[in-house]
């Protein structure tokens, strides 16, 4: 909690990355979220294509602390025939309340349409969507205009918000134009003056913190919001106010 | 500890990687000295080591030049960039004998298939060892072989390996045990729990902060050091007594 205000972080991984020393450790996920006062973390399993390997992992990880982690489900289309059955699983046995996907894996752009009874299971209910967006034509977050037009009741989130300059004005421009377009913060890159351009184009009601934890520790990231040069308010918006509303927490 | 949506650090800050000026490909976004120090202001950095961006891709010789604009008595000090050639070693040299040298970076030229080897940067090597003056190394133009190897032949020789990225994780440890005379700085150092644990794991006295802006926005890891588990002695270290240490000529830990 930030001066009264709960914080979310949006994006964050369970599985070890031991190559870069990411280590989904509970206890030092804790660690870090408490270090910066965040309440709750999203986290997801992007590893197993057929996805209930991941989704199980998952919802064990956030099982040992519900009132600190919330699951997201992860399908592939590489496994296309089973991806409304492992959601229906994941959501309603498992009780992850958003989806992640992460086209870089896939051989699809994000708007084709072996995506999109992804995209209408999210749409009946009303769920968001994440999706890893940035320099990979797959995952361009110009695309998510196009889903976000055809599934105008699901929630479409661009990882990262495109990473680099020309995909983030995409993914501004896509948030512009459809108001189920939301831009995640995380990234390595940390570029000056990003968080400002988020919020000034796209608006403080459609940007949400994201750390990438465990593959990054949460503080840096949350650092680049509070040390931003951006209201108060627009703070709130995006450290938990937009992600509360969105997942309806 | 109570978290604010405003944040000052809360010991002195001195920045150990501030690049100034244009890309070629790229223009800053400060585009003057007052610019730079108004950002400072902002997020409570009273010192930065300032470099010129046009020393890392274009020319050492003139971006050196192209530096004394933004310098500042109290506030701005120079890094000067350097590479094995006899006109930039002349121009080091030159800068060093009107005492103006407290700090050398590393230029880049594995981009042009020269090697960090001793067969190519001995005679550089051996003068900054002699003159106590410590090389500044940016990690994501370095192999990680090549440093072990060829810094292991200066042993004397103080280096700040710079902007270690997750995708440096498993070079951190080795390369500081192997090298006792090298200290990390902290800009990209973002694998979870990492800084307490290097700091458990090497003692405090072996990081210096340093934000690497303008690549990077300036305060979110000043912000991250902060809310740390480092003592308040570490962290007034990490941000300002290390470095201040290590720009005396007083780096060295052997």
């Amino acid at each position: 909690m930030i001066e009264e205000q709960r914080v979310i972080d949006f994006h964050g991984h369970t599985g070890r990355l031991d190559r870069y020393n990411g280590v989904d450790d509970p206890a030092l996920i804790l660690h870090a979220m408490d270090r910066v006062g965040i309440d709750i973390s999203c986290l997801f399993n992007i590893f197993h294509p057929d996805g209930t390997t991941g989704n199980d992992i998952t919802a064990r990880f956030v099982a040992e602390h519900p009132d600190r982690f919330v699951g997201f489900a992860y399908v592939s289309p590489m496994m296309a025939e089973g991806m409304v059955a492992e959601l229906t699983r994941a959501i309603d046995g498992l009780g992850l309340v958003a989806i992640k996907l992460y086209p870089p894996y896939t051989q699809w752009d994000l708007n084709e349409p072996i995506w999109h009874p992804i995209y209408e299971f999210a749409n009946d209910r009303g769920l968001a969507i994440i999706f890893h967006t940035g320099t990979d034509p797959h995952s361009d977050p110009g695309l998510l205009a196009d889903c976000a037009a055809q599934f105008p009741n699901a929630n479409f989130v661009a990882g990262h918000a495109g990473n680099v300059d020309e995909p983030r004005a995409a993914a501004i421009k896509a948030a512009q134009d459809h108001p189920n377009v939301y831009l995640e913060t995380c990234s390595t890159f940390r570029t000056p003056g990003v968080i400002e351009q988020l919020v000034n184009e796209a608006g403080a009601d459609r940007i949400l913190f994201g750390s990438d934890i465990a593959l990054m520790d949460s503080r840096p990231q949350l650092g680049k919001i509070i040390t931003a040069d951006i209201s108060d308010e627009a703070k709130r918006l995006v450290c938990g106010g937009n992600a509360a509303r969105l997942l309806g927490i | 500890m109570s978290i604010q949506f405003t944040f000052r650090p809360r010991v002195p800050v001195f920045d150990a990687n501030v690049r100034v000026g244009d890309l070629h490909y790229q223009p800053s976004p400060c585009r003057n000295r007052d610019q730079l120090l108004a950002e400072m202001g902002r997020h409570g950095v009273e010192r930065a080591l300032v470099y010129h961006a046009q020393t890392e891709e274009v020319s050492p010789i003139d971006g050196n030049g192209f530096l004394e604009e933004w310098l500042e008595d109290r506030r701005l000090f120079p890094q000067w960039s350097i590479m094995p050639t006899p006109d930039s070693m002349a121009q080091v040299e030159a800068l060093h004998e009107q005492g103006r040298v407290r700090s050398v970076r590393l230029h880049n030229m594995g981009y042009v298939g020269l090697p960090f080897r001793p067969w190519a940067f001995a005679p550089m090597l051996s003068w900054l060892s002699e003159n106590r003056i410590p090389l500044w190394i940016p990690l994501p133009d370095a192999d990680a072989d090549e440093l072990a190897m060829t810094l292991s032949a200066f042993p004397e020789l103080v280096t700040v390996l710079v902007g270690a990225h997750y995708s440096h994780a498993l070079w951190v440890r080795p390369l500081m045990t192997t090298l006792p005379n090298t200290y990390l700085e902290l800009s990209r150092i973002e694998p979870l729990g990492e800084v307490e644990a290097l700091c458990s794991e090497y003692g405090a006295e072996r990081f210096v902060y340093g934000s690497w802006y303008d690549r990077l926005a300036m305060g979110s890891m000043l912000f991250y050091l902060h809310h740390s588990d480092i003592s308040e002695s570490d962290l007034e270290l990490i941000c300002a007594g290390n470095l201040l240490r290590i720009l005396q000529g007083e780096g060295r830990h052997d």
